[in-house]
Protein backbone atom coordinates (compact mmCIF):
# COMPACT_ATOMS: atom_id res chain seq x y z
CA UNK A 1 0.00 0.00 0.00
CA UNK A 2 1.77 3.41 -1.29
CA UNK A 3 0.41 6.94 0.75
CA UNK A 4 1.36 9.33 -1.92
CA UNK A 5 1.45 13.55 -1.06
CA UNK A 6 2.22 16.49 -3.09
CA UNK A 7 1.83 20.23 -1.57
CA UNK A 8 -1.76 20.15 -1.68
CA UNK A 9 -3.09 16.72 -1.63
CA UNK A 10 -2.75 13.08 -0.35
CA UNK A 11 -4.00 9.78 -1.22
CA UNK A 12 -4.04 6.02 -0.72
CA UNK A 13 -3.55 3.03 -3.04
CA UNK A 14 -2.62 -0.16 -3.11
CA UNK A 15 -0.26 -1.73 -4.95
CA UNK A 16 -1.96 -2.20 -8.09
CA UNK A 17 -3.05 1.47 -7.95
CA UNK A 18 -6.47 1.53 -6.84
CA UNK A 19 -7.29 4.51 -5.47
CA UNK A 20 -8.29 3.93 -1.86
CA UNK A 21 -8.47 7.35 -0.10
CA UNK A 22 -7.76 10.88 -1.28
CA UNK A 23 -7.28 13.65 1.24
CA UNK A 24 -7.49 17.57 -0.24
CA UNK A 25 -6.62 20.59 0.87
CA UNK A 26 -9.89 22.39 1.31
CA UNK A 27 -8.03 25.75 1.97
CA UNK A 28 -7.99 28.77 -0.11
CA UNK A 29 -4.39 28.80 -2.02
CA UNK A 30 -2.62 32.19 -0.52
CA UNK A 31 0.53 32.34 -1.51
CA UNK A 32 1.85 32.02 2.52
CA UNK A 33 0.65 29.05 3.40
CA UNK A 34 1.38 27.75 -0.11
CA UNK A 35 5.40 28.55 -0.01
CA UNK A 36 5.13 26.81 4.09
CA UNK A 37 3.74 23.51 2.13
CA UNK A 38 6.25 23.51 -0.13
CA UNK A 39 9.45 24.20 2.14
CA UNK A 40 8.07 21.79 4.39
CA UNK A 41 8.41 19.08 1.37
CA UNK A 42 11.27 20.55 0.87
CA UNK A 43 12.48 20.04 4.34
CA UNK A 44 11.07 16.05 3.99
CA UNK A 45 8.65 16.43 6.40
CA UNK A 46 4.94 15.40 5.82
CA UNK A 47 1.82 17.98 4.58
CA UNK A 48 -1.64 17.81 7.33
CA UNK A 49 -3.49 15.86 4.50
CA UNK A 50 -0.68 13.14 4.41
CA UNK A 51 -0.62 13.41 7.70
CA UNK A 52 -4.35 12.74 8.06
CA UNK A 53 -4.15 9.71 5.83
CA UNK A 54 -0.60 7.99 7.74
CA UNK A 55 -3.06 7.79 10.68
CA UNK A 56 -5.78 6.00 8.79
CA UNK A 57 -3.44 4.03 6.76
CA UNK A 58 -0.69 3.29 9.23
CA UNK A 59 0.97 0.81 7.32
CA UNK A 60 1.32 2.75 4.08
CA UNK A 61 4.38 3.33 2.59
CA UNK A 62 4.72 7.40 2.30
CA UNK A 63 6.37 8.55 -0.99
CA UNK A 64 6.50 12.32 -2.16
CA UNK A 65 4.66 12.70 -5.42
CA UNK A 66 7.33 12.02 -7.89
CA UNK A 67 9.17 9.18 -6.57
CA UNK A 68 9.95 6.37 -8.68
CA UNK A 69 8.92 3.13 -6.51
CA UNK A 70 5.53 4.78 -6.76
CA UNK A 71 3.27 2.69 -9.16
CA UNK A 72 1.56 4.39 -11.58
CA UNK A 73 -2.10 5.43 -10.28
CA UNK A 74 -4.83 7.82 -10.59
CA UNK A 75 -3.34 10.69 -8.55
CA UNK A 76 -5.67 13.39 -7.50
CA UNK A 77 -2.99 15.81 -9.59
CA UNK A 78 -3.30 19.49 -9.05
CA UNK A 79 -6.03 21.44 -11.38
CA UNK A 80 -4.71 24.65 -13.15
CA UNK A 81 -5.83 26.74 -10.46
CA UNK A 82 -3.48 24.75 -8.13
CA UNK A 83 -0.63 24.93 -10.95
CA UNK A 84 -1.06 29.13 -10.84
CA UNK A 85 -0.89 29.38 -7.21
CA UNK A 86 2.19 26.68 -6.80
CA UNK A 87 4.14 28.88 -9.40
CA UNK A 88 3.08 32.24 -7.78
CA UNK A 89 4.61 30.76 -4.05
CA UNK A 90 7.72 29.19 -6.24
CA UNK A 91 8.26 32.53 -7.65
CA UNK A 92 8.24 33.98 -3.46
CA UNK A 93 10.30 31.47 -2.90
CA UNK A 94 13.21 32.43 -5.25
CA UNK A 95 12.79 35.57 -3.99
CA UNK A 96 13.18 35.35 -0.81
CA UNK A 97 16.01 33.12 -1.23
CA UNK A 98 17.85 35.60 -3.66
CA UNK A 99 16.96 38.30 -0.95
CA UNK A 100 18.85 35.66 2.07
CA UNK A 101 21.67 35.82 0.03
CA UNK A 102 22.21 39.72 1.09
CA UNK A 103 23.02 38.10 4.40
CA UNK A 104 25.72 35.54 3.94
CA UNK A 105 28.48 36.78 5.32
CA UNK A 106 30.70 34.82 2.93
CA UNK A 107 29.50 37.22 0.05
CA UNK A 108 30.10 40.77 1.69
CA UNK A 109 33.05 39.32 2.88
CA UNK A 110 34.10 38.67 -1.10
CA UNK A 111 33.21 41.71 -1.77
CA UNK A 112 35.06 43.24 0.80
CA UNK A 113 37.67 41.83 0.51
CA UNK A 114 37.78 41.94 -3.52
CA UNK A 115 37.23 45.67 -2.69
CA UNK A 116 39.76 46.23 -0.99
CA UNK A 117 42.70 44.54 -3.08
CA UNK A 118 41.59 46.57 -5.91
CA UNK A 119 41.69 50.08 -4.14
CA UNK A 120 44.69 49.02 -2.95
CA UNK A 121 46.32 48.21 -5.89
CA UNK A 122 44.92 51.63 -7.32
CA UNK A 123 46.09 53.55 -4.37
CA UNK A 124 49.83 52.09 -4.12
CA UNK A 125 50.20 53.09 -8.17
CA UNK A 126 48.09 56.71 -7.20
CA UNK A 127 50.60 57.42 -4.46
CA UNK A 128 53.93 55.97 -6.57
CA UNK A 129 52.78 59.19 -9.04
CA UNK A 130 52.37 61.47 -6.69
CA UNK A 131 56.01 60.76 -4.75
CA UNK A 132 57.27 60.77 -8.81
CA UNK A 133 55.27 63.93 -9.48
CA UNK A 134 56.19 66.15 -6.54
CA UNK A 135 59.80 65.11 -6.49
CA UNK A 136 59.66 66.46 -10.20
CA UNK A 137 58.99 69.94 -8.70
CA UNK A 138 60.73 69.53 -5.39
CA UNK A 139 63.45 67.55 -6.24
CA UNK A 140 65.27 68.37 -2.64
CA UNK A 141 62.17 66.72 -1.01
CA UNK A 142 63.03 62.97 0.69
CA UNK A 143 59.72 61.69 1.23
CA UNK A 144 61.46 57.99 2.51
CA UNK A 145 59.53 55.61 3.99
CA UNK A 146 56.85 57.71 5.67
CA UNK A 147 54.46 58.46 2.83
CA UNK A 148 51.72 58.34 4.47
CA UNK A 149 51.25 62.51 4.95
CA UNK A 150 52.23 63.37 1.86
CA UNK A 151 48.89 62.86 0.21
CA UNK A 152 47.11 65.36 2.59
CA UNK A 153 49.94 67.94 2.19
CA UNK A 154 49.84 67.86 -1.09
CA UNK A 155 45.91 68.32 -1.13
CA UNK A 156 46.01 71.28 1.70
CA UNK A 157 48.88 73.01 -0.01
CA UNK A 158 47.84 76.66 -1.21
CA UNK A 159 50.66 76.49 -3.87
CA UNK A 160 53.92 74.94 -4.70
CA UNK A 161 55.81 77.91 -1.86
CA UNK A 162 53.52 76.71 0.60
CA UNK A 163 54.46 73.16 0.22
CA UNK A 164 58.31 73.27 -0.17
CA UNK A 165 57.75 75.80 3.08
CA UNK A 166 55.56 72.56 5.26
CA UNK A 167 58.03 70.17 3.49
CA UNK A 168 61.21 72.43 4.00
CA UNK A 169 62.69 72.28 0.91
CA UNK A 170 63.95 74.89 -1.13
CA UNK A 171 61.66 75.91 -4.64
CA UNK A 172 62.95 75.24 -8.28
CA UNK A 173 63.24 78.01 -10.63
CA UNK A 174 60.38 76.53 -12.88
CA UNK A 175 57.32 75.21 -11.20
CA UNK A 176 53.93 73.85 -12.55
CA UNK A 177 51.70 76.46 -14.12
CA UNK A 178 48.41 77.02 -12.42
CA UNK A 179 46.21 74.13 -13.93
CA UNK A 180 48.82 71.69 -13.47
CA UNK A 181 49.64 72.68 -9.89
CA UNK A 182 45.55 72.35 -9.62
CA UNK A 183 45.61 68.75 -11.16
CA UNK A 184 48.50 67.71 -8.93
CA UNK A 185 46.68 68.88 -5.78
CA UNK A 186 43.90 67.43 -6.41
CA UNK A 187 45.70 63.85 -7.40
CA UNK A 188 47.19 64.65 -3.99
CA UNK A 189 43.74 65.07 -2.51
CA UNK A 190 42.61 61.77 -3.88
CA UNK A 191 45.37 59.98 -2.45
CA UNK A 192 44.84 61.20 1.00
CA UNK A 193 41.00 60.32 0.48
CA UNK A 194 41.79 56.72 -0.44
CA UNK A 195 44.33 56.00 1.95
CA UNK A 196 41.08 56.96 4.49
CA UNK A 197 39.15 54.89 2.65
CA UNK A 198 41.18 51.69 3.17
CA UNK A 199 41.36 52.00 6.22
CA UNK A 200 38.24 51.94 7.40
CA UNK A 201 37.62 49.34 3.97
CA UNK A 202 40.47 47.33 6.72
CA UNK A 203 38.44 48.01 9.88
CA UNK A 204 35.12 46.46 8.05
CA UNK A 205 36.97 43.45 6.80
CA UNK A 206 38.40 42.93 10.82
CA UNK A 207 34.60 43.26 11.79
CA UNK A 208 32.95 41.13 9.99
CA UNK A 209 35.88 38.31 10.05
CA UNK A 210 35.98 38.15 13.77
CA UNK A 211 32.25 38.21 14.00
CA UNK A 212 32.17 35.27 10.99
CA UNK A 213 35.64 33.59 11.72
CA UNK A 214 35.94 34.02 15.46
CA UNK A 215 38.45 30.89 15.72
CA UNK A 216 40.77 31.68 12.37
CA UNK A 217 40.97 35.10 13.50
CA UNK A 218 41.87 34.74 16.83
CA UNK A 219 44.57 32.17 15.42
CA UNK A 220 46.02 34.10 12.28
CA UNK A 221 44.61 38.03 12.71
CA UNK A 222 41.38 38.63 11.54
CA UNK A 223 42.87 39.92 7.91
CA UNK A 224 44.97 36.74 6.79
CA UNK A 225 41.18 34.31 8.41
CA UNK A 226 39.33 36.89 5.82
CA UNK A 227 41.69 35.76 3.11
CA UNK A 228 41.62 32.42 3.44
CA UNK A 229 37.85 32.39 3.62
CA UNK A 230 37.48 34.71 0.87
CA UNK A 231 40.06 32.31 -0.96
CA UNK A 232 38.59 29.00 -0.49
CA UNK A 233 34.94 30.11 -1.53
CA UNK A 234 33.49 30.39 2.05
CA UNK A 235 33.77 29.12 5.35
CA UNK A 236 32.12 25.96 5.47
CA UNK A 237 34.40 24.85 1.85
CA UNK A 238 37.40 26.20 4.14
CA UNK A 239 36.48 24.20 7.22
CA UNK A 240 36.69 21.02 4.82
CA UNK A 241 39.51 21.55 3.09
CA UNK A 242 42.31 19.50 4.15
CA UNK A 243 45.41 21.26 6.03
CA UNK A 244 48.04 20.71 3.07
CA UNK A 245 45.42 22.60 1.18
CA UNK A 246 44.84 25.57 3.68
CA UNK A 247 48.94 25.67 3.42
CA UNK A 248 49.26 26.27 -0.11
CA UNK A 249 45.78 28.38 -0.46
CA UNK A 250 46.97 31.31 -2.62
CA UNK A 251 50.12 29.58 -4.47
CA UNK A 252 48.19 27.85 -7.08
CA UNK A 253 50.78 29.07 -9.36
CA UNK A 254 53.52 27.62 -7.78
CA UNK A 255 51.36 24.47 -6.90
CA UNK A 256 50.08 23.18 -10.29
CA UNK A 257 53.57 24.18 -11.57
CA UNK A 258 54.90 21.90 -8.73
CA UNK A 259 52.24 19.15 -10.47
CA UNK A 260 53.01 19.96 -13.84
CA UNK A 261 56.75 19.80 -14.09
CA UNK A 262 57.84 18.61 -10.87
CA UNK A 263 59.65 22.02 -9.65
CA UNK A 264 59.72 21.88 -5.53
CA UNK A 265 56.24 22.37 -4.13
CA UNK A 266 55.36 26.13 -2.40
CA UNK A 267 55.85 25.64 1.26
CA UNK A 268 52.95 28.36 2.14
CA UNK A 269 50.24 30.05 0.62
CA UNK A 270 48.50 33.08 1.87
CA UNK A 271 49.50 32.20 5.31
CA UNK A 272 53.28 33.52 4.63
CA UNK A 273 51.71 36.92 5.28
CA UNK A 274 51.85 35.74 9.20
CA UNK A 275 54.96 37.04 11.19
CA UNK A 276 55.06 33.41 12.32
CA UNK A 277 56.07 32.24 8.59
CA UNK A 278 57.59 35.49 6.84
CA UNK A 279 59.64 36.25 10.26
CA UNK A 280 61.49 32.98 10.56
CA UNK A 281 64.33 31.92 9.17
CA UNK A 282 63.93 29.93 5.72
CA UNK A 283 64.41 26.45 6.89
CA UNK A 284 62.11 26.79 9.14
CA UNK A 285 59.49 28.26 7.59
CA UNK A 286 57.68 25.14 5.36
CA UNK A 287 57.66 22.91 8.74
CA UNK A 288 55.82 26.08 10.98
CA UNK A 289 53.34 27.00 7.75
CA UNK A 290 52.60 23.29 8.30
CA UNK A 291 51.83 23.20 11.98
CA UNK A 292 50.04 26.68 11.49
CA UNK A 293 47.59 25.34 8.76
CA UNK A 294 46.70 22.13 10.37
CA UNK A 295 45.51 24.40 13.68
CA UNK A 296 43.65 26.86 10.83
CA UNK A 297 42.39 24.10 9.63
CA UNK A 298 40.92 22.87 12.72
CA UNK A 299 39.76 26.52 13.62
CA UNK A 300 37.97 27.03 10.45
CA UNK A 301 35.88 23.62 11.42
CA UNK A 302 35.42 24.90 14.49
CA UNK A 303 33.91 28.14 12.70
CA UNK A 304 31.60 26.47 10.53
CA UNK A 305 30.57 24.19 12.88
CA UNK A 306 29.72 26.84 15.85
CA UNK A 307 31.61 25.29 18.36
CA UNK A 308 32.92 27.72 21.32
CA UNK A 309 35.42 29.48 19.21
CA UNK A 310 38.97 29.76 20.20
CA UNK A 311 40.44 32.59 22.21
CA UNK A 312 44.25 33.52 23.61
CA UNK A 313 44.77 30.32 24.61
CA UNK A 314 44.45 28.15 21.69
CA UNK A 315 46.76 31.25 19.97
CA UNK A 316 49.76 30.57 22.76
CA UNK A 317 49.81 27.24 22.17
CA UNK A 318 50.29 27.07 18.80
CA UNK A 319 52.96 30.24 19.75
CA UNK A 320 54.57 27.68 21.88
CA UNK A 321 55.20 24.96 19.15
CA UNK A 322 55.85 27.75 16.66
CA UNK A 323 58.91 28.51 19.00
CA UNK A 324 59.87 25.23 19.99
CA UNK A 325 60.09 24.34 16.24
CA UNK A 326 62.21 27.33 16.07
CA UNK A 327 64.64 26.18 18.79
CA UNK A 328 65.04 22.72 17.65
CA UNK A 329 66.25 23.97 14.11
CA UNK A 330 68.21 26.79 14.84
CA UNK A 331 70.80 26.42 11.73
CA UNK A 332 70.37 26.05 7.86
CA UNK A 333 70.23 22.28 7.63
CA UNK A 334 73.90 20.95 6.36
CA UNK A 335 74.29 21.17 2.38
CA UNK A 336 75.85 17.84 1.91
CA UNK A 337 74.41 14.50 2.15
CA UNK B 1 18.78 43.32 -56.77
CA UNK B 2 19.42 40.87 -54.23
CA UNK B 3 21.45 37.47 -56.34
CA UNK B 4 19.64 34.31 -55.75
CA UNK B 5 22.95 32.81 -54.31
CA UNK B 6 23.60 35.66 -52.01
CA UNK B 7 19.79 35.54 -50.12
CA UNK B 8 20.19 34.09 -46.63
CA UNK B 9 18.64 31.17 -46.17
CA UNK B 10 15.86 31.30 -43.71
CA UNK B 11 13.64 28.43 -42.27
CA UNK B 12 11.21 28.66 -39.53
CA UNK B 13 12.22 26.19 -36.68
CA UNK B 14 8.82 26.92 -34.87
CA UNK B 15 5.72 29.30 -34.56
CA UNK B 16 8.56 31.66 -32.97
CA UNK B 17 11.62 30.55 -34.15
CA UNK B 18 13.28 31.28 -37.14
CA UNK B 19 17.17 30.44 -38.30
CA UNK B 20 18.51 32.87 -41.15
CA UNK B 21 21.99 31.79 -42.11
CA UNK B 22 23.75 31.94 -38.66
CA UNK B 23 21.91 33.57 -37.08
CA UNK B 24 18.36 32.68 -34.97
CA UNK B 25 15.96 35.03 -34.07
CA UNK B 26 12.34 34.25 -31.54
CA UNK B 27 9.41 36.45 -31.59
CA UNK B 28 9.60 38.60 -28.64
CA UNK B 29 7.63 37.39 -25.76
CA UNK B 30 8.30 41.03 -23.94
CA UNK B 31 7.86 43.68 -27.34
CA UNK B 32 10.80 46.77 -26.64
CA UNK B 33 12.77 44.60 -24.21
CA UNK B 34 16.11 42.95 -24.99
CA UNK B 35 17.35 40.95 -22.19
CA UNK B 36 21.07 40.45 -22.28
CA UNK B 37 21.63 43.30 -24.71
CA UNK B 38 20.85 41.00 -27.91
CA UNK B 39 19.47 43.04 -31.14
CA UNK B 40 16.09 43.24 -31.93
CA UNK B 41 14.96 43.27 -35.28
CA UNK B 42 11.21 43.49 -36.65
CA UNK B 43 10.90 40.37 -39.42
CA UNK B 44 7.36 39.93 -41.17
CA UNK B 45 5.55 43.15 -38.88
CA UNK B 46 7.33 40.37 -35.86
CA UNK B 47 9.57 41.85 -33.75
CA UNK B 48 11.98 39.24 -32.54
CA UNK B 49 15.23 38.93 -30.67
CA UNK B 50 18.74 38.14 -32.35
CA UNK B 51 19.44 34.53 -29.94
CA UNK B 52 23.36 34.76 -29.52
CA UNK B 53 24.73 30.76 -30.12
CA UNK B 54 28.24 31.92 -27.81
CA UNK B 55 25.77 32.91 -24.84
CA UNK B 56 23.34 30.05 -24.92
CA UNK B 57 24.79 26.58 -25.08
CA UNK B 58 20.85 25.90 -26.61
CA UNK B 59 21.23 28.11 -29.28
CA UNK B 60 25.10 27.05 -30.60
CA UNK B 61 23.43 23.51 -31.06
CA UNK B 62 20.68 24.91 -32.98
CA UNK B 63 23.42 25.82 -35.58
CA UNK B 64 25.83 22.90 -35.11
CA UNK B 65 23.25 20.32 -35.34
CA UNK B 66 22.86 18.01 -38.34
CA UNK B 67 19.68 16.99 -37.85
CA UNK B 68 16.30 18.77 -38.00
CA UNK B 69 17.12 21.52 -35.46
CA UNK B 70 13.12 21.92 -34.59
CA UNK B 71 13.61 18.58 -33.22
CA UNK B 72 15.82 20.15 -29.98
CA UNK B 73 13.01 22.38 -28.99
CA UNK B 74 10.10 21.41 -27.13
CA UNK B 75 6.51 21.53 -28.26
CA UNK B 76 4.68 24.73 -28.03
CA UNK B 77 2.75 25.22 -24.85
CA UNK B 78 3.88 22.38 -22.98
CA UNK B 79 5.65 22.10 -19.63
CA UNK B 80 9.36 21.73 -19.31
CA UNK B 81 12.36 21.43 -16.92
CA UNK B 82 15.85 23.11 -17.22
CA UNK B 83 17.96 22.76 -14.77
CA UNK B 84 20.81 25.05 -14.13
CA UNK B 85 19.67 28.07 -15.63
CA UNK B 86 21.88 30.63 -15.49
CA UNK B 87 21.52 33.91 -16.46
CA UNK B 88 18.83 33.24 -18.38
CA UNK B 89 20.38 33.55 -21.70
CA UNK B 90 19.01 30.21 -23.34
CA UNK B 91 15.62 30.59 -20.89
CA UNK B 92 14.49 34.05 -22.27
CA UNK B 93 14.65 32.20 -25.76
CA UNK B 94 13.10 29.19 -24.64
CA UNK B 95 10.24 31.25 -23.34
CA UNK B 96 9.45 33.25 -26.39
CA UNK B 97 8.75 29.90 -27.95
CA UNK B 98 7.13 28.08 -25.36
CA UNK B 99 4.66 30.94 -24.07
CA UNK B 100 5.01 33.84 -26.09
CA UNK B 101 3.23 36.71 -24.93
CA UNK B 102 1.59 36.98 -21.87
CA UNK B 103 2.17 33.37 -21.80
CA UNK B 104 -0.99 32.60 -24.73
CA UNK B 105 0.15 29.20 -24.93
CA UNK B 106 -0.33 28.38 -21.72
CA UNK B 107 3.57 27.09 -21.13
CA UNK B 108 5.46 26.27 -18.20
CA UNK B 109 9.04 26.45 -17.72
CA UNK B 110 10.45 25.35 -14.48
CA UNK B 111 13.74 26.44 -14.55
CA UNK B 112 16.51 25.42 -11.42
CA UNK B 113 19.76 27.00 -10.30
CA UNK B 114 21.56 26.92 -7.33
CA UNK B 115 23.24 30.26 -7.48
CA UNK B 116 20.92 33.00 -5.85
CA UNK B 117 23.39 35.58 -8.10
CA UNK B 118 21.55 34.02 -11.25
CA UNK B 119 18.38 33.55 -10.08
CA UNK B 120 18.61 37.27 -9.28
CA UNK B 121 18.05 37.71 -12.85
CA UNK B 122 15.58 34.78 -13.42
CA UNK B 123 13.51 36.29 -10.74
CA UNK B 124 13.30 39.46 -12.72
CA UNK B 125 12.87 38.39 -15.46
CA UNK B 126 9.91 36.19 -14.77
CA UNK B 127 7.64 38.87 -13.64
CA UNK B 128 7.74 39.81 -17.23
CA UNK B 129 7.62 36.59 -18.36
CA UNK B 130 4.43 34.49 -16.79
CA UNK B 131 4.96 31.03 -17.51
CA UNK B 132 8.49 30.89 -16.28
CA UNK B 133 9.03 29.11 -12.96
CA UNK B 134 12.35 30.10 -11.57
CA UNK B 135 13.44 27.71 -8.52
CA UNK B 136 16.16 28.66 -6.14
CA UNK B 137 17.79 24.64 -5.68
CA UNK B 138 19.82 22.27 -6.01
CA UNK B 139 19.33 20.13 -9.46
CA UNK B 140 20.07 16.95 -7.79
CA UNK B 141 17.65 17.61 -4.65
CA UNK B 142 14.54 16.45 -6.73
CA UNK B 143 12.29 16.29 -3.56
CA UNK B 144 12.87 20.00 -2.69
CA UNK B 145 10.94 21.80 -6.22
CA UNK B 146 9.80 18.12 -7.23
CA UNK B 147 6.18 18.56 -6.47
CA UNK B 148 6.30 21.75 -9.03
CA UNK B 149 5.90 19.34 -11.83
CA UNK B 150 3.20 17.64 -11.60
CA UNK B 151 3.32 15.43 -14.35
CA UNK B 152 5.85 14.33 -16.27
CA UNK B 153 8.03 16.42 -19.13
CA UNK B 154 8.33 15.78 -22.62
CA UNK B 155 11.73 17.74 -22.58
CA UNK B 156 14.58 18.46 -20.36
CA UNK B 157 17.93 20.26 -20.45
CA UNK B 158 20.69 19.61 -18.10
CA UNK B 159 23.85 22.28 -17.90
CA UNK B 160 24.79 22.28 -14.82
CA UNK B 161 28.82 21.93 -15.53
CA UNK B 162 29.86 20.25 -12.38
CA UNK B 163 30.94 17.03 -11.62
CA UNK B 164 28.98 13.70 -11.86
CA UNK B 165 26.61 16.09 -14.61
CA UNK B 166 25.83 12.71 -16.09
CA UNK B 167 24.93 10.74 -12.89
CA UNK B 168 22.63 14.31 -12.42
CA UNK B 169 21.11 13.97 -16.02
CA UNK B 170 20.30 10.34 -15.44
CA UNK B 171 18.29 10.88 -11.93
CA UNK B 172 16.78 13.67 -13.31
CA UNK B 173 15.07 12.15 -16.87
CA UNK B 174 14.46 9.27 -14.57
CA UNK B 175 12.17 11.30 -12.33
CA UNK B 176 10.80 13.56 -14.57
CA UNK B 177 11.43 12.69 -18.38
CA UNK B 178 8.55 10.67 -19.99
CA UNK B 179 9.41 7.68 -21.89
CA UNK B 180 9.99 8.86 -25.41
CA UNK B 181 11.10 12.14 -24.19
CA UNK B 182 13.73 14.72 -25.42
CA UNK B 183 16.64 14.89 -22.90
CA UNK B 184 19.58 17.67 -24.10
CA UNK B 185 22.76 17.05 -21.83
CA UNK B 186 25.38 20.00 -22.04
CA UNK B 187 28.72 18.60 -21.16
CA UNK B 188 31.60 20.30 -19.81
CA UNK B 189 34.75 18.09 -20.37
CA UNK B 190 36.43 20.01 -17.93
CA UNK B 191 33.91 19.60 -15.36
CA UNK B 192 34.48 15.43 -15.61
CA UNK B 193 37.60 13.82 -13.74
CA UNK B 194 40.21 13.64 -16.24
CA UNK B 195 41.22 10.31 -17.08
CA UNK B 196 43.90 11.41 -19.27
CA UNK B 197 42.94 9.92 -22.28
CA UNK B 198 41.60 12.98 -23.66
CA UNK B 199 38.20 14.33 -24.42
CA UNK B 200 37.01 12.41 -26.98
CA UNK B 201 37.30 9.26 -24.60
CA UNK B 202 36.02 11.23 -21.72
CA UNK B 203 32.78 11.86 -24.56
CA UNK B 204 32.65 8.18 -25.96
CA UNK B 205 32.64 7.13 -22.24
CA UNK B 206 29.76 9.15 -21.28
CA UNK B 207 27.94 8.34 -24.87
CA UNK B 208 28.28 4.94 -23.35
CA UNK B 209 27.02 5.31 -19.78
CA UNK B 210 24.32 7.31 -21.41
CA UNK B 211 22.78 4.42 -23.67
CA UNK B 212 23.66 2.07 -20.62
CA UNK B 213 21.12 3.74 -18.61
CA UNK B 214 18.20 3.32 -21.19
CA UNK B 215 18.99 6.68 -23.47
CA UNK B 216 19.02 6.85 -27.41
CA UNK B 217 21.70 8.82 -28.87
CA UNK B 218 20.29 10.97 -31.29
CA UNK B 219 22.61 12.78 -32.06
CA UNK B 220 26.18 14.62 -30.35
CA UNK B 221 26.60 17.87 -31.06
CA UNK B 222 30.31 20.11 -30.69
CA UNK B 223 30.08 23.18 -29.64
CA UNK B 224 33.29 23.83 -30.63
CA UNK B 225 34.04 27.36 -31.75
CA UNK B 226 30.53 28.54 -29.95
CA UNK B 227 31.48 26.98 -26.35
CA UNK B 228 34.81 25.33 -26.46
CA UNK B 229 35.37 21.68 -25.17
CA UNK B 230 31.65 21.32 -24.53
CA UNK B 231 29.32 19.33 -26.32
CA UNK B 232 25.45 18.60 -26.00
CA UNK B 233 23.62 15.24 -26.10
CA UNK B 234 20.82 14.70 -28.01
CA UNK B 235 19.11 12.12 -26.43
CA UNK B 236 15.62 10.30 -26.17
CA UNK B 237 14.90 7.96 -23.08
CA UNK B 238 13.53 4.82 -24.16
CA UNK B 239 12.63 2.63 -21.31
Amino acid sequence: MWLWYDWRAAAVADDSGNIMDVEQWDGFFDERTVVQRLECIAAKGLTPEAIILKERFPEAKVRVHGELDLPDADWPLPDSDAQTAVDAAALAMANRGVAQAAGDPDRRLEHLMRASDELRSTFLTMEARLVEWVGLFLPEARFGKDRSSLGRLVGDAESLEHLSQTLEVSLPPVGPSKPEWKVLKEWGASVAVFRGQLDRMENGIRALAEEHLPSVSALLGPLLAARLSVEAHGRMRLARLPAGTVQVLGAEKAFFNHLKTGAPPPKHGHIFMHPWISRSPRWVRGKISRTVAARASIAAKVDAFEGVPWGEEEMRELDEKVEAIKAAHPRPPSRRN
Amino acid sequence: MSRGNNRRRSDPLSWAVLREGKSIWSINAVPGHSVYGESLRRIQGMECRRWDPTRSKLGAAILRTRNDAALLLPEEGSTVLYLGAGHGTSISHLHDHLCGEGNDLKGRLVAVDLAPRCLRELTHMAKSRPGLVPVLGDARQHAAWGVLIPTKVNWLFQDVAQAGQVDIFIGACRRFLNVGGVGLLSLKAASERWTGEGEAALFAKVEHTLERSGFNIEERIELTGYEDNHVLFHVRRTE
